[in-house]
């Protein structure tokens, strides 16, 4: 115990610490100079009435669904393809690896060239010579976040794709071979033998995904601002605003507080329904 | 898709970051005995920037020779707009600072700055600076708060070649908004690229909206800063006028997200024709990003129905809110050695100048008098001969903004209106069929709101 001592004050003051200071601030108005004034619900009151606030959210849920959508399948079929390649495979995983080690901002500042929406740009004039476009990609309130979805599933696929194709190595080999004995074919082969055993990892990178796109900030930041109209304003990057831009930590943390909160109901609804499904 | 670890991080690092930012401030600067004072100055160049970096030492060691009970921490930090709240209430900030003209007000406001009143009058400074630019830094009891050293209001930066492409006269920039209209009208056609455009993303949208609304005739709070004020005849003539060069006479590309940074990129490229923005473009657009000097060109801020002036841009010096009475005397003498003195001193003028031209940065480029106005010319006449932008191609803007009529930003929450208005002016660019009295009446509620608080 005594030797824990140490570890546990750590532990203490530089991770709890914070959230509790974070829990009081969300109740006071502060500038962090002059002395501050506890305001009671106040703070949540104006986050709660911001007109921006109920747009973020809805924005935040809607890159949450494109993301499952989209961005969820991408690494599981490009993990189960990878695994069935034989030879050479370290090469393809570290292809699908690359974008990962690359830079978010120097990513974002890339694909933010490639959506330039005049015909001239990076990616309409590669559709223009099929006839499509040009389109606006980030300048336009319906297409800016698709746009956003592409970009962060081509940066984060390789991540998800590492951890799937280690779910998939533990697989005993003989179970393979006793399918293709039985005259499997890869569709039966990943409907019967993969999936049932990834169905765990499936689960907690499903709830993890959630819990991260929810905290969509970066991208949204560099690439638009949280336009055009207010489409990708997200609750993440209005908390940052209301900080680091206005000076208001009480609202920066009330709504903080909220995201929390909500985040937090939702892992446990998640984990209470899913509790029959993980294993088999 | 999962960069999960990394958003998780980020997710449970704001509340650290913010609660992290609530320790108590610790005071900044040294008072030692026998009235030696210790004062931390930010602003010093980095390491990789050898040239300025020796400059700045050297003016460090200079100030330190002529002011013995004064010795000088110089720190390279800069205004960041997402540090320095943490800074400031870390007792981190250094007792000077460097910072935009955007800032002072919510500064003030947010008390997060000195009162220099009484130790510029104690020094004699306040008789030397500009009036009219020291609004800037002032709080409506007129008690000042911040020293500007650098000084601009907004014109339009144009392309001269694109201008003589499309057939217009590249000295004849357009006057009014009508002639805006016109001239962005003929480069679209004429050359293929955008006449005109405007920055929207970042708060810029809610900046340059400003800026056009006040060349309309209009504003944006009223004079207490207690209500918006910018839903009537002046705005809505300003929105219509970008609404009808995107949508009527398509002169402004198909690009609606642009930022300093964005804009200053496009331009240099040759794929604007004009945009709104201070004579210190001039260095983003031709030493950082490679615009042809021939091809800047600025004209004073075009008006419409009348002169009615345009916001001013610059920098001021702001002493940190924890310095004691001898720090602020102590930074004040800094300010002036450091930045004000080669407008009063000839040796000083001649120096800076021969620095900037060896570090290749430009020299002369023209702006307003931080100092008085005499003062100010006799400046120009000792720098003249290191001058080394064209300043012809800056005639236009000089020519009429000595005189044109600055007005400071909106007095309370600034920033706060700007990220409100930003929405608004993507949706006139976004949407054609945007409904501007609609737009503007919601966004005033909103902005209403936050004034209130």
């Amino acid at each position: 115990m005594l030797f824990a001592l140490p570890v546990l004050l750590v532990f203490v003051v530089f991770s709890w610490g914070p959230i509790v200071k974070g829990l009081v601030m969300s109740v006071q108005q502060t500038n962090l100079v002059d002395p501050v004034k506890w305001v009671g619900l106040e703070n949540f009151r104006y986050v709660l009435t911001d007109p921006g606030v109920g747009q973020a959210a809805l924005n935040t849920v809607w890159f949450t669904l494109l993301a499952l959508l989209f961005g969820f399948p991408v690494p599981v079929l490009l993990a189960m393809f990878l695994s069935e390649l034989r030879g050479k495979s370290w090469l393809y995983t570290t292809l699908a690896y690359l974008p990962v080690i690359t830079p978010p901002v120097v990513a974002i500042l890339l694909w933010r060239f490639f959506y330039d929406p005049s015909p001239s740009g990076m990616f309409n004039s590669i559709l223009g010579t099929v006839g499509l476009g040009p389109y606006p990609w980030l300048d336009s309130p319906s297409s800016a976040m698709p746009s956003i979805v592409l970009e962060a599933t081509w940066a984060g696929a390789g991540n998800a794709v590492i951890i799937y194709l280690a779910a998939l190595t533990s697989v005993r080999a003989d179970l393979y071979e006793a399918a293709e004995l039985d005259g499997a074919g890869v569709v039966r082969r990943v409907w019967h033998v993969m999936l049932p055993h990834l169905r765990g990892v499936l689960l907690l990178m499903l709830l993890l995904q959630v819990i991260g796109t929810m905290q969509l900030f970066t991208e949204p930041l560099l690439f638009t601002g949280g336009g055009p109209q207010g489409s990708t304003m997200t609750i993440l990057l209005l908390i940052y605003n209301y900080a680091f831009v206005n000076g208001d930590y009480g609202a920066a943390t009330a709504l903080s507080v909220l995201l929390a909160l909500a985040l937090a109901v939702l892992s446990a609804v998640f984990q209470f329904a899913t509790r029959g499904w993980s294993t088999e | 898709m999962n960069r999960f670890a990394i958003r998780c991080a980020a997710g449970l690092s704001v509340p650290f970051l913010l609660a992290a930012c609530s320790s108590a401030p610790s005071s900044t600067g040294d008072s030692g005995s026998g009235g030696q004072v210790t004062i931390t100055v930010g602003d010093r160049p980095t390491s990789s920037d050898p040239a300025n970096r020796a400059s700045f030492d050297q003016k460090v060691s200079d100030f330190e020779k002529a002011n013995p009970d004064i010795k000088l921490n110089p720190v390279e930090t800069l205004w960041d707009p997402t540090t320095f709240q943490a800074q400031a209430a870390g007792g981190q900030l250094p007792d000077v600072l460097n910072v935009p003209f955007t800032e002072p007000q919510g500064l003030i406001a947010r008390k997060q700055v000195a009162d220099l009143t009484k130790a510029l009058k104690d020094d004699g400074l306040m008789d030397e600076l500009n009036p009219n630019v020291l609004k800037i830094a002032q709080d409506q009891s007129g008690n000042v708060y911040a020293v500007p050293t650098a000084a601009y209001s907004v014109g339009l930066v144009y392309n001269r070649e694109l201008f003589t492409k499309a057939g217009l006269d590249p000295d004849k920039p357009p006057a009014t908004w009508d002639e805006v209209r016109q001239d962005a009208k003929q480069i679209a056609q004429k050359t293929g690229q955008a006449g005109y455009a405007q920055m929207t993303t970042n708060n810029t949208g809610g900046w340059m909206f400003t800026t056009q609304t006040y060349a309309f005739g209009g504003s944006i709070e009223n004079a207490d800063g207690s209500q918006a004020s910018f839903d009537d005849a002046p705005s809505k003539a300003a929105l219509q006028a970008l609404h009808d060069m995107k949508w009527v006479d398509k002169s402004m590309g198909q690009a609606v997200l642009y930022d300093i940074d964005g804009i200053s990129k496009a331009f240099a490229a040759g794929k604007i024709g004009m945009y709104m923005s201070a004579p210190d473009a001039y260095r983003t657009l031709v030493n950082v990003n490679g615009l042809k000097a021939s091809s800047f060109g600025i004209g004073p801020m075009p008006q419409q129905g009348g002169d009615h002036g345009t916001l001013s841009g610059g920098s001021v010096q702001i002493v940190s809110p924890n310095a004691t009475d001898a720090e602020k005397a102590a930074a004040i003498k800094w300010i002036k050695f450091s930045y004000l003195n080669k407008y009063v001193n000839q040796d000083a003028a001649v120096t800076s100048a021969k620095s900037g031209v060896a570090g290749k940065l430009p020299v002369g480029v023209p702006g307003l008098p931080v100092i008085a106005a005499d003062q100010w010319s006799t400046y120009q006449g000792w720098i003249k001969p290191y001058v080394n932008v064209p300043l012809a191609n800056f005639a236009p803007y000089t020519t009429v903004a000595a005189d044109q009529k600055i007005i400071p930003e909106p007095p309370v929450k600034a920033q706060e209106v700007y990220a409100a208005l930003d929405p608004v002016v993507q949706t006139v660019l976004g949407n054609a069929k945007a409904d501007i009295p609609a737009l503007l009446t919601k966004a005033a509620g909103t902005v209403n709101a936050k004034l209130g608080r």
